[in-house]
Parts: C-alpha cells; structure tokens; sequence
C-alpha cells in the first residue's frame, strides 16, 4: 500500500474516531509531562560535599523535596506514578468507538487488506495521535520551563527550570510513549486481525468472578505487616532490606491488584443483588449490564480505585505523622522545652494530597469517556427501547444505578486497603527514651559556663507510644471526592443520551 | 370510524423529502401493508404514525384525538400501553435475559415482577421460545431474536402493532413462522398492524395493501375480504 | 407450471407404480397430489394410457363391469419402470426458453401502444397477481390445509412473488424502455 493510501485509510474514521484521536493525543500530553517532569527531577546534580554543605543539598530550591538528595528519587518515582492515571485514560480512550472502528477494520479486511496492513493502520492512527501529544507535551514542558524559570527574592527557584534532561532521555519519551502505544493497539487488535467477520456472536460470562479478590487483599497486606519490622529492625544497609522492600511494593501491588480485581466481584454481586430485587425497569437494565459484563466495572474504576487507595494510604500517613508529633511535642514538654511539629512532614503531605487530587481528576475523565462510550455504543438498543416507549429518564436511571451501585462499595473497599495497608506500613508512633540537660536556673547564671553545671538537671523521659487515630475525616472526604467524579461524569455522559436515543440510530446498520 | 389517521403527513430530512403528504387511516383490527422499493418513505410514515416521529406538517389522530401534537412523554406512554413497535433487528437488551426482555414493557407499566414474568413466559411460549426464557439475546439464532420481539411487541396486548420490515432478516420459512404466529394473534385480539415491507409474499398477509413512492401514496389496494373465499384467517 | 402437460404420462407412470389402477382412480390420484395443478380430463387420462399402452410402458390386466361402465385396469411393465428411472434421473433443463405470455405481451404493447397503456397494462397485471397471492396464502393458512396444500401453494407464491417483483422492476423502467423500442432519444439532463 503507498503511504498516502494508509494515511487516508488510517483517517477514514467517524466523529468518534476523531474524537479518539484527541483524546489520545490528550493523554499522550499528559503522560510526557509527567515523564518530564520526573527526568527533570532526576537531572538535577547533586553537589560536592563542602564544609559548609556536608549534606549536599541543592541550595538553590526553595522546596525541600528538590533539595535533598535522598528525597528527590522519591519526588520521580512520585511523578511516575501520576502516568498510571494517565495511562488509564489513555486505554480508556483507546476503547473510545472501538466498536465501529473493529467493525471498520474489518471491512478491510474482507475488502481484501492483509492482517498486517489493518494492523498497520491502527497502529498508525495510535501512534500518530500519540506522537503529536508528545511533542505538544514536550512543546509545553519546554514553555513552561522558560516561563517558571523565575528565582524568588533569596535567589531560590520553586522548580528546578535550571536544569534540563539529556535531549536523548527527551527523545526517549516523545518517540517512546507513542510507540508503546502503538503496540498495544496492535495487541488488542488481535482478534479483529484474524477474522475478516469483526465481532460475531459470543456467549455471556455465565460464572461470575470468584472471590480471589479477596486473597489478593489479605496477601498485600500480610506483606506489609511481615515486611514493615524487618525494615525497622535493620538498619538501612543491612541484609534482607531489599528483600523487604521488594516484599512491601509487591504487596502493595497486590493489594492495589485486588481492590480493582474486587470490583468485579462486586459489580457482579451487586447487580445478581438487584437484578433479584429490582422492581423498576430501570434497575433491571442496569443489573443486566453489571452482571453481564461485571468487568467493565474494574476497567473503568481502576485508575479511580487506585487514586482512592493511594489517597487513603497517604492519609494514614499523615495520622502517623501527626501522632508522632504530638508525641515529640509531649516528650519536649517533659523535659520542659517547646518545640516539635516539624513542619516539613505535614506540608510534604500537602503535595502527596495535591497529586492524589490531580490523579482523581484524571481518573474520572477516564471515567467520563467510558460512560460516554457506553451510552454511544448502544444507541441503537436504546433508540429501539426508546421508540418502543421506554422512557428516557428510565434510561437515565439506569447508566445512574450502574454506575454508583457498585462504586460506593468500590470505594468503601479502596478507602480500607489503603487506611489498613498505611498502619500496617507505618505501625504505631513511638519515641524510644530520651535524655536531655535542662538547665533551671535564671538566664545569665545558665548562661555562664562555670555555674551552668551547678543548676543543670539531666531529665529522662520514658519511651512513648500513641495509636494514630483513623483519619476518618480525611477518608470521609476523599471518599465523598471521588463518588462527587463518579456522579459528576454520569452527570455529562447523560447528555449524550439525547442523541444516542435519537429514531435516525434506527435506520443505520 | 377508523382508529388511527394520517393526514396529509409531510416530513423530509434535512433537504430530503421523505414523506410529500401522505393520507392513510387504519380501522381497529385491520392489517394494512405499507410497500414500496428502499428510501420511498414508508419507515417514516410508521414513525410518524406510531409517534416516534413528529411530521413537519399534517397531522396523525389517534381515535379521534391528535397524536403528533402531544409531548415526548405522553407520546412515550402511549407507544408503551397502546402501540406496540417491533424493527428488524437490533430491538432486545443484550444483557437482559428472553423473559426479562419480554417482561420489561410490563415492568415499566407497573406490574408486578412475578406477573410480568408469567406473562412473559405464556407469550414466549405461544412464539414457541419457551425454552429459551433464562437465555441471553447474544445465544440466540436471528429468528429466536425475532421470536423474542415480537412476543414483547405483544405482550402488553396493544391496540396497533407497528411492525417495521419485521422478516427482513430471517430466511423465508423462519420468516414465515414468525409473521403466521404474530398475524394469527392480532387477529385473535383485534389488534391493528401497520405493516412495512417491501416483499409482496409478506403484504399478501395484510387486509389491505398500500404502495408508496417517492413519499407519497400510489397505490391502495382493495380490502382482501371483498376478494377473499376463505374466513377470517 | 406449464410443464404439466409434459409431464403427466410420466406422473400417470408414477402414480401406477404405487399399484395397479383403473382410469378414474388415476384421475383421482393425481388431483390429489397436484392440488393446485390443472385437474386431469378423462379424455386425456385415457388418451394417455392408450399411447402408454402402445409404447409397451403399461398393459391392461383386467377389465370389469359391475353394473356401471366398463373399467380397464392397468399396470406397469418392467419398461415403463425403466422409463419413469429414466425420467426422476433427467435433471429438468431450468427455462431453456424464456417463454411467458406476461412478457410476451408487455412486448407487444411496446410496439403498438404508447407509454401509459403498458403502464395501465402493467398495474392491472400486478393488481391481478396480488389478488392472487393473497388468495394462495390464504389457502394455505386455512386451518384445514394439508401439506400437500401448503407446499403446492409455496410453489406458487414463490412464482408470483418472482412475478411481482418483476412487475414492479418493470414499471419503473418501462418508460426507458418504451423509449428504446421506439428509437426515441433519451431525455436532456
């Protein structure tokens, strides 16, 4: 095939297909700034150790995650992290008018297209898109380092736009990220490939899915509780350290894992449940669709779910934190001194809760493409409904059912892993014994070297231990967050209801 | 008096003239044929006529009382008490089992899960499909799918049925099951039955037949009982 | 339809070969099976026999008389069942000729009639058609129809349908073809 007739094949799509496109260049955008921004992070040198700086840290940031060397590997991986949510939209996007574009590529191959040629040209179409969202991400890294690019009044910079990554790690990402794209595309593609007839009759899942779910769960989190000690324990160097910490991200992968494996479960459940019980039609419909395809529920939540359990993670952190100052403000107040409540922690916090806020977003415009997908890729059951007299809010109710009845217990369950798997991790806040000189005497005799000794008390304070209290707060509104995104991106995929019950969706085949 | 009338109906699509004013009425258990070749118009005068489609100008009265003038929503309840609509294909919730599809008109009518789903399975069962009342669309050969629909295009027992090229899909015997059971129980019920086809063997099963072209009516043929030998059926 | 003609020695040799009959139970015989055929004649059912007979294909085995006429049975020779084998094998030749009165006429109509006649023509003739298949299905949705019934009716409605689509194509390009025929140009854009 010339090139051209394969662009003109791989452009030949619908509204939706062009709808697609954007979107995946859209996330393809997001997914390199991050990848940037995490490279940038990496990129920063770390200075010599000099008498004056023995640390090593990088002065110029004004942010302590930039600064200190120990931190910033964590701050990249942090930013790492923001692609899952990405790239769960970008899969998301990708199933955007999958239907018709199956059906569309099909056709070529009963027209007489090779398998490699279709898958050519889906492959194409991914990548491209992929590829001008890179390079409009890059293009908006490169804007925003110029523009940030400003030192507050102690010379300080909030962002480290004073140093660049390689141009060959750039490069990496902006010819990488479309090219993984591409080959997944072709995977999923597979099935099309081989047949020439697209998608044919395929019996319903009768089994729904087993509750493994479960034991994804428990196995993270008894990861961590077996994990945690052995890092306390040890010092950092030590041997079985690395064991441990593969230990504690496997299990927390696992977990992770089984919160969004357990949706199926439970949007299979649910909907058994109230397909049972449902008086109203619109109950029945949305029970048919939860227990047909109980899988769909995992798909679309997952990013959400993972935001959620991260979130609630990061919450019991920061329960942690807040006890363990407490208790240090508690042991300084024995010994009669005043300070504590580290403020770097909490405002650290800050950020982790910025970038959970910023994954939800995210997650939920995964969301919202796939309740628009869902509602566009039956329009022609619902226009038939829809003239056989079933009501449009009918319809309504039920998109609104199946997407909140098997969200709530979703996030119940994201909130608990996360909350459990964080005081797992972190344990109780303790302080070991500690001794401290208080001199109790008036400021110029303490002050005086020779008379200090005389007036100084050694006072000892014994170990302390607090449970950090549950962060229902915190939870309660991270929860309510993310169920606001579930209903919000109902909320606009129903507008698509309108058209999608449209009589005209009856005429076309 | 007749039950259902179009009046001059006019409705196009776009620039498109679909319909130029047609003029059709239909008496209570009259089964009437509309035909014509593709594109001539006859899908939208049954939408039209069923109230799934507002004309342009013209007016459609329902037992004496205008149809197209009434809101979506009475429009809506109307369609779901008094007409039944069956299309070609493409009309069952996919994951909705046989009995729940033909349960659902009834459902959002009011009554009961369990009488619903009694009364789905007498008219599965006079289509035949019984056996397939705990069975997904999706496992199902085209003319059960058919089966199916009809059996829920029925079951609230409407005054019309609106049946749009109903057997265009199905080989002919299939076809000519499905199309004998559901003229047999119309009949039974003095159901009305707007026909749209373009196949004459399936016309020849209507009391009447009109032919449309270019979106307007050519041709309307003589009631069959003046020609007929044999009864009722 | 119209190969009935052809046929009927051949059928009148199948219809023997289930046993030996008389003329007027031939004739019962073969209404029965062929519902919706022409009905037989006598005339034509002994017409028949007799070249049968000449032709060694049948003999006569018996003749009685109890009261009424006289009846001649007959029977099949080993012959005549080598005919009718002959005659199941021989794959029917599918319309050699296109040879319709229908067409015959539209044509002749072309030629002497000007365009809203062959339409007129046209119209009474489907009309004619319709009345007919309604009647067939009719027939063969009476409670009392027999499958002998139902299948001789299919035949006949798959024919007319076949016809009616015919008709219909027909008339929507017979004012091309009236032009043809004529020699007329054909119409300025």
């Amino acid at each position: 095939m010339r090139p051209w007739a394969l662009l003109r094949l791989a452009l030949a799509g619908t509204r939706t297909d062009t709808v697609r496109v954007l979107l995946t260049a859209f996330s393809a955008a997001l997914a390199a700034l991050a990848a940037c921004a995490a490279l940038t992070v990496l990129a920063i040198p770390t200075p010599m150790a000099t008498p004056g700086n023995m640390v090593r840290w990088s002065e110029q940031y004004s942010n302590a995650l930039l600064r200190e060397p120990g931190l910033r590997g964590g701050t990249a991986f942090a930013l790492v992290l923001l692609m899952i949510p990405v790239l769960a939209l970008a899969g998301q996007c990708a199933r955007l008018g999958a239907p018709a574009r199956d059906r569309r590529l099909a056709a070529l191959r009963l027209a007489g297209a090779t398998p490699g040629q279709v898958t050519w040209l889906a492959m194409l179409e991914t990548g491209v898109a992929g590829l001008l969202g890179t390079l409009g991400g890059l293009a908006l890294y490169l804007a925003g380092h110029e523009l940030l690019h400003r030192p507050d009044e102690r010379g300080q910079l909030a962002l480290p736009t004073d140093v660049l990554p390689h141009a060959g790690a750039l490069a990496a990402v902006v010819i990488g990220l479309p090219l993984i794209a591409g080959l997944a595309t072709a995977l999923m593609l597979r099935r099309v490939i081989t047949t020439p007839l697209g998608v044919t009759r395929r019996a319903a899942r009768e089994r729904g899915p087993g509750p493994w779910a479960g034991v994804l769960i428990v196995a993270g989190v008894a990861a961590f509780i077996v994990g945690w000690p052995v890092l306390l324990r040890r010092t950092v160097d030590g041997p079985y350290v690395g064991y441990a910490l593969l230990l504690i991200a496997a299990g927390g992968l696992v977990a992770l894992l089984g919160v969004v494996t357990g949706t199926g479960w439970i949007s299979h459940t649910t909907g058994r449940l109230l397909r049972r019980y449902a008086r109203h039609p619109a109950a029945l419909l949305a029970a048919g669709r939860l227990t047909a395809d109980p899988w769909a529920g995992s798909r679309t939540f997952a990013a959400l779910l993972a935001a959620v359990t991260f979130g609630a993670g990061a919450a019991g952190l920061r329960a942690h934190f807040v006890a363990q100052d407490q208790l240090t403000r508690r042991q300084s107040r024995l010994a009669g001194d005043e300070w504590g409540a580290n403020p770097f922690y909490l405002s650290t916090m800050s950020l982790v809760d910025l970038a959970v806020a910023v994954a939800v977003v995210i997650a939920a415009a995964g969301l919202l493409v796939a309740v628009v997908e869902g509602v566009v890729a039956r329009r022609r059951t619902y226009a038939a409904l829809t003239a056989t007299g079933v009501p449009r809010t009918t319809l309504a109710w039920s998109l609104v059912w199946q997407a909140v009845l098997p969200a709530v217990p979703a996030i119940l369950l994201a909130l608990t892993v996360g909350a459990v798997l964080s005081r797992a991790f972190f344990g109780d806040a303790e302080r070991g014994p500690s001794t401290s000189s208080v001199c109790e005497a008036a400021v110029q005799l303490c002050a005086d070297p020779a008379t200090r000794d005389q007036y100084t008390r050694i006072t000892e304070s014994p170990a302390v231990r607090a449970v950090p209290d549950v962060p229902l707060e915190h939870l309660a509104l991270l929860g309510g967050g993310a169920l606001a995104a579930v209903l919000a991106t109902v909320a606009v995929g129903l507008l698509f209801l309108r058209s999608s019950t449209a009589v005209e969706e009856l005429r076309a085949t | 008096m007749s039950q259902l009338q179009a009046r001059d109906l006019v409705r196009s699509y776009g620039r498109t003239p679909a319909l130029r004013g047609v003029t059709l009425d239909v008496d209570e258990g009259e089964i009437v044929a509309v035909t014509g070749p593709s594109g001539c118009g006859k899908s939208t005068l049954l939408h039209c006529l069923a109230g799934i489609l507002r004309p342009d100008a013209g007016e459609v009265i329902w037992r004496g009382e205008r149809l197209d003038t009434r809101s979506e929503a009475a429009r809506s309840r109307l369609r779901r008490t008094e007409f039944g609509v069956l299309f070609q294909f493409g009309q069952l919730v996919a994951e909705l089992t046989a009995a729940e599809n033909v349960a659902l008109p009834l459902l959002l009518a009011g009554t009961g899960r369990r009488a619903a789903r009694e009364a789905a399975l007498t008219w599965l069962e006079r289509f035949g499909v019984a056996e397939l009342a705990d069975v997904r669309p999706g496992e199902m050969s085209g003319g059960q799918q058919q089966r199916c629909a009809t059996a829920r295009s029925l079951v609230t027992e409407p005054r019309v049925l609106f049946a749009d090229e109903p057997t265009g899909a199905l080989d002919t015997l299939t076809g000519e099951q499905v199309l004998t059971t559901m003229v047999r129980l119309a009949r039974e019920r003095r159901t009305s039955v707007v026909l749209v086809t373009h196949e004459p063997r399936i016309a020849a099963y209507a009391d009447r037949e009109v032919t449309i072209r270019d979106g307007a009516v050519e041709h309307s043929g003589f009631d069959l009982s003046a020609l007929s030998t044999g009864g009722d059926r | 339809m119209n190969s009935g003609l052809m046929s009927t020695p051949h059928v009148l040799l199948g219809l023997l070969a289930t046993g030996d009959k008389h003329g007027y139970e031939l004739k019962r015989a073969h209404d029965e099976r062929l519902p919706q055929a022409r009905p037989l004649a006598f005339g034509q059912v002994y017409a028949t026999l007799n070249r049968l007979q000449r032709d060694g294909l049948v003999t006569v085995t018996g003749q009685e008389r109890d009261g009424g006429p006289e009846r001649t049975t007959y029977a099949l020779t080993g012959e005549g069942r080598a005919a009718l084998d002959r005659w199941l094998n021989d794959v029917e030749p599918p319309y050699p000729y296109v040879a319709s009165t229908l067409l015959a006429k539209v044509a002749v109509a072309l030629l002497v009639a000007d365009l809203d006649r062959v339409r007129a023509c046209l119209a009474a003739q489907r009309q004619a058609h319709t009345a007919r298949l309604r009647e067939l299905t009719l027939l063969k949705h009476a409670p009392s129809a027999t499958l002998d019934d139902v299948v001789a009716a299919d035949f006949a409605i798959a024919h007319l349908d076949a016809d009616l689509t015919w008709l219909g194509t027909t008339l929507s390009r017979v004012a091309d073809w009236h032009r043809e025929v004529r020699h007329e140009p054909a119409p300025g854009p």
